[in-house]
């Protein structure tokens, strides 16, 4: 066995962290508030349509996957103290009005033939757009300062992949004429204009500038 | 989407048909013993025993039609824990913790959603093949979410205990091991979400004993409700026996669980008599068309 009093390397040279990131502590809370607000939203929106939907798979799903949001805003909701920001419902908000009227529109869909509105709403639109805005955060910010976030992030988005593949096979089952693909083009197009506005779920600049 | 969902908005398949509870009770084919043939077994055939044990005469029909309830009762338990997260507004009208706990309760009742159609088809039955009731539903409907928890996770889910129990014991003495191994996971599931309610009904009543009151009334209406009458109660006249350790277990005092154990005997006793005249209506029936 090699001397264990023998100097060694803070860091192994295998381990390639680095100490910079792109968000300062103020930045990283406010999308930490956004993403919590955002993923508040969307499971209490999920609960809600389980009722509505008459197709009993989809209604087994969305309740595990209103589970899996919930458990994302609670991550977030514990991460905002520890961001400076003792009052977690201060930072607890939308990042501006249009994403309060993403939500409204993603929302507003209720009649038990409108599962495909539902889930396009979901699964095209704002989950895909979740997965950017973590996966952007995840690259960029400080791999040792911020390793707390970049733990959350992980579990969150390997949850976020399996329900949007979970989500987008239901809908290629559930879209089965040239007309239902029509109507989920039609209402995905209608939330990605509002989703443009809003710039994604942290504002503009949730993907940073090219 | 609406705040606040009707019962009779529900959405279902074209394989489910709903009724009510009392559409279920005036059904004189219950307390007549029609057997599946559509004759009437009569007084004579019916015992002082009715809990479901595989010895019962009946018992595999009943086990089938009570998973199959079980299976439609999950399904408005997931309904209404979702419903919860949305209907009230975080923080001035729910607190948040208490609704991350609905989501949580959504995800258990998806779970028992999907154990209780796998175990129905082990049973031998299908999807649609009995009836069901909405009454569970409709005791996730007030616009109090303290009375929500009262009645759901409280009542509801006491029962949930209460049906799970036996049917776990119903699977040891049939040596069904499938059986009692889906029983005892969903139990304590059942447990957690009781233990759920009476914390939170506790926290948020703390400093308000009015609606403490009204929450424990409500759920004593929804108690004698889900006794079904008579279905649930320590005598073995009911099909389904009163869990006593495991409501201990899962927050209820002492006292509660003689509430509903009084309650239950009182919704027994009550439909005892309601039985009673429609066999004695169908005799003097049967007689006069003999005459």
């Amino acid at each position: 066995m090699a001397d264990p009093y023998k100097p060694r390397a803070p860091f192994a040279p295998w381990d390639r962290r680095t100490l910079p990131g792109i968000f300062d502590v103020e930045e990283s809370a406010r999308r930490v508030g956004n993403y919590k607000w955002t993923e508040m939203k969307l499971f209490e929106a999920l609960g809600g349509w389980v009722a509505t939907v008459p197709e009993l798979d989809v209604k087994m799903r969305l309740g595990t996957h209103c589970y899996k949001h919930a458990w994302h805003a609670e991550l977030w909701h514990k991460r905002l103290p520890e961001l400076r920001e003792m009052n977690p419902e201060r930072l607890t908000a939308p990042a501006n009005d249009a994403m309060v009227r993403f939500i409204e529109a993603m929302t507003e869909p209720e009649g038990p033939e409108l599962t495909i509105e539902k889930l396009v709403g979901v699964y095209r639109v704002l989950i895909p757009r979740f997965i950017a805005a973590y996966t952007y955060h995840l690259n960029g910010t400080s791999e040792i300062t911020d390793a707390p976030t970049i733990r959350s992030l992980k579990f969150i988005l390997q949850d976020e992949f399996d329900d949007w593949r979970d989500g987008e096979m239901i809908l290629q089952s559930l879209i089965e004429t040239p007309e239902e693909a029509a109507r989920a083009a039609a209402h995905m197009q209608k939330l990605e204009a509002i989703m443009i506005e809003a710039g994604g779920i942290a504002g503009i600049g949730t993907l940073g500038s090219l | 989407m609406r705040k606040f969902f009707p019962v009779e908005d529900l959405a279902r398949d074209s394989r489910f048909s709903k009724i009510t509870i009392a559409d279920r009770m005036a059904d004189q084919r219950t307390a007549l013993n029609v057997n599946v043939n559509g004759d009437a077994d009569g007084p004579s055939k019916r015992t002082n025993n009715m809990r479901l044990v595989p010895s019962r005469r009946d018992a595999s029909d009943g086990a089938r039609g009570l998973m199959h309830g079980i299976f439609v009762g999950e399904i408005q338990a997931l309904e209404g824990a979702g419903r919860t997260c949305w209907d009230f507004e975080t923080g001035t009208e729910a607190p948040f913790a208490l609704k991350l706990d609905m989501a949580r309760q959504c995800w258990d009742e998806a779970r028992h959603v999907e154990i209780s159609v796998k175990l129905s088809d082990w049973m031998g039955s299908e999807i649609g093949q009995y009836a069901e009731n909405t009454v569970l539903f409709e005791a996730a409907c007030s616009s109090d979410p303290v009375l929500r928890l009262a009645g759901v996770n409280r009542a509801l889910e006491g029962l949930a205990i209460d049906v799970f129990t036996t049917m776990k014991e119903f699977g040891d003495l049939a040596g069904d091991q499938y059986l009692e191994f889906c029983e005892d996971w969903m139990l304590a599931d059942e447990v957690t979400h009781v233990k759920m309610g009476s914390d939170w009904l506790r926290k948020i009543t703390e400093n308000d004993p009015e609606r403490r009151k009204k929450a424990l009334e409500f759920q004593n209406v929804v108690d004698k409700l889900f006794s079904y009458g008579g279905t649930r109660s320590d005598s073995q006249e009911s099909p389904i026996g009163l869990a006593r350790r495991f409501r201990e277990l899962a927050g209820f005092t002492d006292a509660e669980v003689e509430d509903i154990a009084e309650v239950s005997m009182q919704a027994l006793n009550e439909r005892k008599v309601v039985v009673g005249q429609i066999r004695e209506a169908k005799r003097l029936a049967d007689q006069s068309a003999h005459k």
